[in-house]
């Protein structure tokens, strides 16, 4: 029996005696025992939970002392590990892997071979260390965020406060990533300081085995900007680390680079293995696997499952394309194989990457509401939607025709200028204007302003969305109506009407700014919002209830108005609907002569291209032509059995009509 | 055994789209179904009476489907808009359960019905691809129609289980239906975009930019005539055609005609409309 490895159980009471027996393999720290690094195959220094192996040389030359150490552990953690209890490993060895990218754009390619990655992405020691430095809590949060996203890579994210941490115990780690702001003048966030003098100390610990990389967040109005972030970086450089993915300097908007870094960073990193080499030749087809999408499990923990075996699809990519310089449009057209679980925005990446290096489209991470498009009609976020759940299951390639964001101008091919948006919405004032109220305390002695549950809900529903881009983008009239301030901003100003904190001088205010004829009234159409998956429901019942107010506002007087209420009234009256009463009261003898010279009405009178129909319909065409007369609808509709129903169920629930 | 239906007929067929009426009930007669008339039923609101009164438009529609469920039978409806309202009214009534109580309460104080929310909607569309069956109708078929034709649903229809196994946004049931008739359908990417229909009369200029776009995409593509699913759309697209053309400079000029009106014809209903339709296909054009 010959020793593999040997690792070091809770309960260390620190006595020096296996370092007195051994000092080349353990090393005694203030409240535990590590195994060296100089002796490991992984090269960390810790108590070696993961096992990792022992190095040959040191088999060969310390067992004898290892052993003595161990039997002479008065609390007896010292746990050794004989080559009986693993599979022997060869010092030098790595799984044996053959990747073939799997996604490339126009060419089916032989399927990946899954079986090395995985077990590559499964074994040994795949923790992934998250360290943050964080002042207003940015980094902790995108320190969290990183972590969690850490599983689709196969690496096993722990987030640290770097507050209070160990410098020697961060120099055992293999991965590690740090996000940190900057806090006044280039200094520390505050819970940094500490470990931050020990790193930069002249006893700081060499981390030679260490793959790093670093996220530094700031603010360029600063002369020292993101310092914190450039002083880590160039520290761990210094203490033998190494870096695999350059630092990232972010100004105040810094989540689309953070989630750019962050997807580079866990790519390289998760090719880093249990000894801290890097597999780049793993790196294309970690980058493939994951941008197929992980799915995240239905089940409460949230682990995740990779789906590797979606088929295949042939899909038939429209594109729209602008270039502003040329002055020209178009569609360019590729026909892919694609892996169903690839998403859409990586087959645009992909299409960018070997065929097309001028198509422009907003790149970003999955939810970002600047990335959405127009896919076959369906506002969607490419980054979170698989090609095969475009499909509609039909034989054949999946055609997907791609285009811009209604509603913007175009910058180019799918890129959209949303600064029309951002000054509608400044025009409107959007903004929460409280009134005074009265507080209740917390069991904290906090003041709060209490809600009425049912109001929070129903104000959660208005606002839960994918983002005002998004929302804008799913009107089917914002693309036509020039001055209409679009349905995001008719949103967030009914959001804010329905608050109960909003001040009553707001609420006017919003009240006449939803009567005008550039907001809500002038959205031609609201169901397009119940089937826009980004939208939905709850998004058009708070629309139609913003309209209903905008009426209510203006009396039901003007088009809009007038359209409704004789709706209401015709259907009062007669159970049906009368085309001729709502064409008479609103558009008024102005409108119905117009109509009459534009031709509206002669298409109206002979049907055009419909079909059947009586020359005369009533009475009245011989006396008043052109009412009744060929198709025009008739001036009087027949009630519907029983009449008194409806007008009993109009008067018990609205006697205005 | 004929497939029978309570039957809606929608909000314009009773006066301005007779036609819709019309061979919808000679298309129920060819496929072997047989409506059953409403007549006490109302219009659906067209989510119009809706922006004035939510709960009214919900207890005037709870009473009409409530007459489809004394009869036992299943609404069917050649009216996108009329399916989708009284989808969604009956769908929201049925997911909030104090809401229908509410509208119950009233309606049985007012009519003595009662709403179960057993009843189903369901459009003609519908009904030909997933009840009659595609193979069934394109055995029925006598008269086809040869020639490039631009499907129409509109956004009412298209609302995710309303269609049954039809893509929301993606959608095929028409499309399928011209291909079994002879037909060559053309894709365009606004075939389910609004018309802007509700708002014609208050906001004429946008509703004729959108139906502009909407005829000149499928123009575009070669389209001989366009085929609507939705009667209000369809009189939008037809009658304000010439309007539309004028004020936005784009080329509309092509027929339209309703999906009953098409299956009426391609099975051999109203041969004489037939060939005045194709007469003013012949002369109609660039």
């Amino acid at each position: 029996m010959t020793i593999f490895s040997v690792y070091i159980e809770e309960g260390c009471i620190t006595c020096d005696a296996c370092e007195e027996a051994a000092p080349e393999v353990f090393e005694v720290t203030d409240d535990t025992c590590f195994i060296k690094s100089d002796v490991r195959l992984d090269g960390g220094f810790d108590r070696n939970d993961s096992k990792s192996a022992l190095k040959k040389e040191v088999i060969n030359t310390l067992s004898d002392d290892i052993f003595d150490a161990a039997d002479g552990c008065p609390v007896d953690v010292i746990i050794v590990v004989e080559s009986q209890a693993v599979e022997e490993k060869e010092e030098d060895e790595v799984p044996v892997i053959e990747v073939e990218a799997s996604i490339e754009v126009g060419i089916t390619e032989e399927p990946l071979e899954v079986e090395g990655l995985d077990a590559f992405l499964t074994t040994g020691d795949r923790t992934l260390n998250v360290f943050f430095g964080s002042q207003s809590g940015n980094s902790e949060e995108l320190a969290a965020k990183l972590a969690k996203n850490a599983s689709q890579y196969g690496l096993e994210g722990v987030v640290h406060d770097m507050d209070g941490f160990d410098i020697n115990a961060m120099a055992s780690m293999k991965r590690v990533a740090i996000v940190c702001s900057t806090w006044g003048e280039g200094e520390m966030p505050d819970n940094a300081e500490a470990l931050w003098q020990a790193a930069a100390s002249s006893g700081a610990p060499r981390m030679d085995g260490m793959s790093f990389s670093v996220l530094a967040l700031g603010d360029t109005s600063y002369e020292l900007f993101c310092q914190s972030g450039k002083d880590w970086d160039k520290r761990l450089e210094e203490l033998g680390a190494s870096r695999v993915v350059e630092r990232v300097d972010c100004d105040v908007d810094y989540e689309a680079p953070a989630s750019v870094w962050a997807e580079e960073s866990l790519t390289m990193l998760s090719a880093i293995d249990d000894s801290g080499n890097l597999h780049e030749e793993l790196i294309d087809a970690i980058r493939d696997l994951v941008s197929g999408g992980v799915a995240v499990a239905d089940g409460e923990d949230g682990f995740t499952i990779p789906d590797l075996l979606a088929k295949e699809i042939e899909v038939e990519l429209s594109v729209f394309r602008y270039n502003p310089h040329e002055r020209t449009s178009g569609t360019d057209t590729w026909l892919c194989s694609l892996k169903g679980h690839t998403t859409l925005l990586d087959a645009l990446r992909s299409i960018q990457r070997t065929h097309d290096g001028s198509l422009c489209f907003t790149d970003g991470s999955s939810h970002d509401p600047c990335t959405a498009l127009l896919v076959n009609g369906r506002v969607t976020l490419p980054g979170s939607t698989r090609i095969d759940r475009l499909s509609n299951g039909r034989p054949g390639p999946v055609m997907l025709t791609i285009e811009p964001l209604p509603g913007y101008d175009v910058l180019r091919d799918l890129c959209v200028d949303f600064d029309s948006l951002l000054k509608k919405r400044e025009s409107a004032s959007v903004w929460h204007v409280s009134k005074t109220r009265e507080a209740v305390k917390s069991e904290q002695g906090i003041a709060i302003g209490p809600m009425d549950a049912s109001k929070a809900v129903e104000l959660h529903a208005m606002s839960n969305h994918a983002g005002p881009q998004v929302i804008h983008a799913c009107s089917d009239a914002v693309a036509y109506a020039d001055t209409y301030l679009g349905p995001s901003v008719c949103l967030d100003l009914w959001a804010r009407r329905c608050d109960p904190r909003t001040s009553d001088k707001r609420i006017n205010a919003i009240d006449a700014t939803l009567a005008g004829t550039d907001t809500i009234l002038a959205e031609t159409d609201i169901a397009p919002f119940g089937r826009q998956p980004l939208a939905g429901r709850d998004i058009q019942a708070a629309l139609s209830s913003a309209r209903t107010r905008a009426l209510e506002v203006n009396g039901f007087n003007g088009r809009h108005g007038k359209h409704v209420w004789w709706y209401a009234w015709t259907l009062k009256s007669s159970g049906k609907v009368n085309d001729t009463v709502l064409y008479r009261q609103v558009l008024g003898p102005l409108g119905l002569l117009s109509n009459l010279s534009s031709g509206v009405t002669a298409r109206m009178v002979t049907g055009f291209t419909r079909t059947g129909g009586k020359m005369v319909n009533d009475i009245l065409a011989l006396v008043a032509p052109p009412a009744g007369l060929g198709k025009m609808p008739r001036q009087f509709n027949k009630r519907v059995d029983n009449h008194h129903e409806v007008v009993s169920i109009f008067n018990s629930l609205d006697r205005r009509f | 055994m004929p497939i029978r239906f309570a039957y809606h007929p929608g909000n314009a067929a009773h006066s301005s789209a007779p036609e819709v009426d019309e061979t919808m009930r000679a298309v129920c007669r060819t496929l072997g179904i047989e409506l059953i008339d409403l007549p006490g039923a109302t219009s659906c609101g067209a989510g119009i009476l809706g922006q004035a009164n939510r709960s009214l438009q919900a207890t005037l529609n709870a009473r009409t489907m409530s007459m489809a469920e004394d009869l036992g039978l299943d609404i069917v409806t050649p009216c996108a808009t009329t399916a989708a309202t009284l989808y969604e009214d009956l769908n929201m009534m049925k997911s909030d359960l104090n809401l229908m109580g509410a509208v119950n309460s009233t309606l049985e104080k007012t009519t003595g019905r009662t709403l179960e929310g057993t009843v189903r909607i369901r459009h003609l569309l519908q009904v030909l691809v997933e009840d009659i069956g595609l193979e069934t109708f394109s055995k029925k078929v006598k008269n086809p129609i040869r020639s490039k034709l631009a499907p129409y649903y509109g956004p009412n229809l298209q609302q995710e289980g309303l269609i049954g196994g039809d893509d929301v946004f993606d959608p095929w049931y028409l499309e399928s239906v011209i291909q079994c008739s002879g037909g060559i359908p053309v894709r365009y990417p606004s075939r389910t975009s609004s018309a802007g229909t509700p708002g014609l009369f208050s906001e004429e200029q946008t509703v004729l930019r959108q139906s502009a776009t909407i005829l000149s995409e499928a123009k575009a593509k070669g389209a001989k005539m366009v085929i609507s699913a939705c009667t209000l759309s369809h009189g939008v697209l037809d009658i304000y055609q010439g309007k539309a053309s004028r004020s936005t400079g784009l080329n509309t000029n092509v027929p339209i005609v309703h999906l009953s009106e098409y299956v009426a014809f391609v099975t051999g209903n109203f041969p004489k409309r037939l060939a005045m339709l194709k007469t003013r296909l012949a002369v109609i054009g660039d």
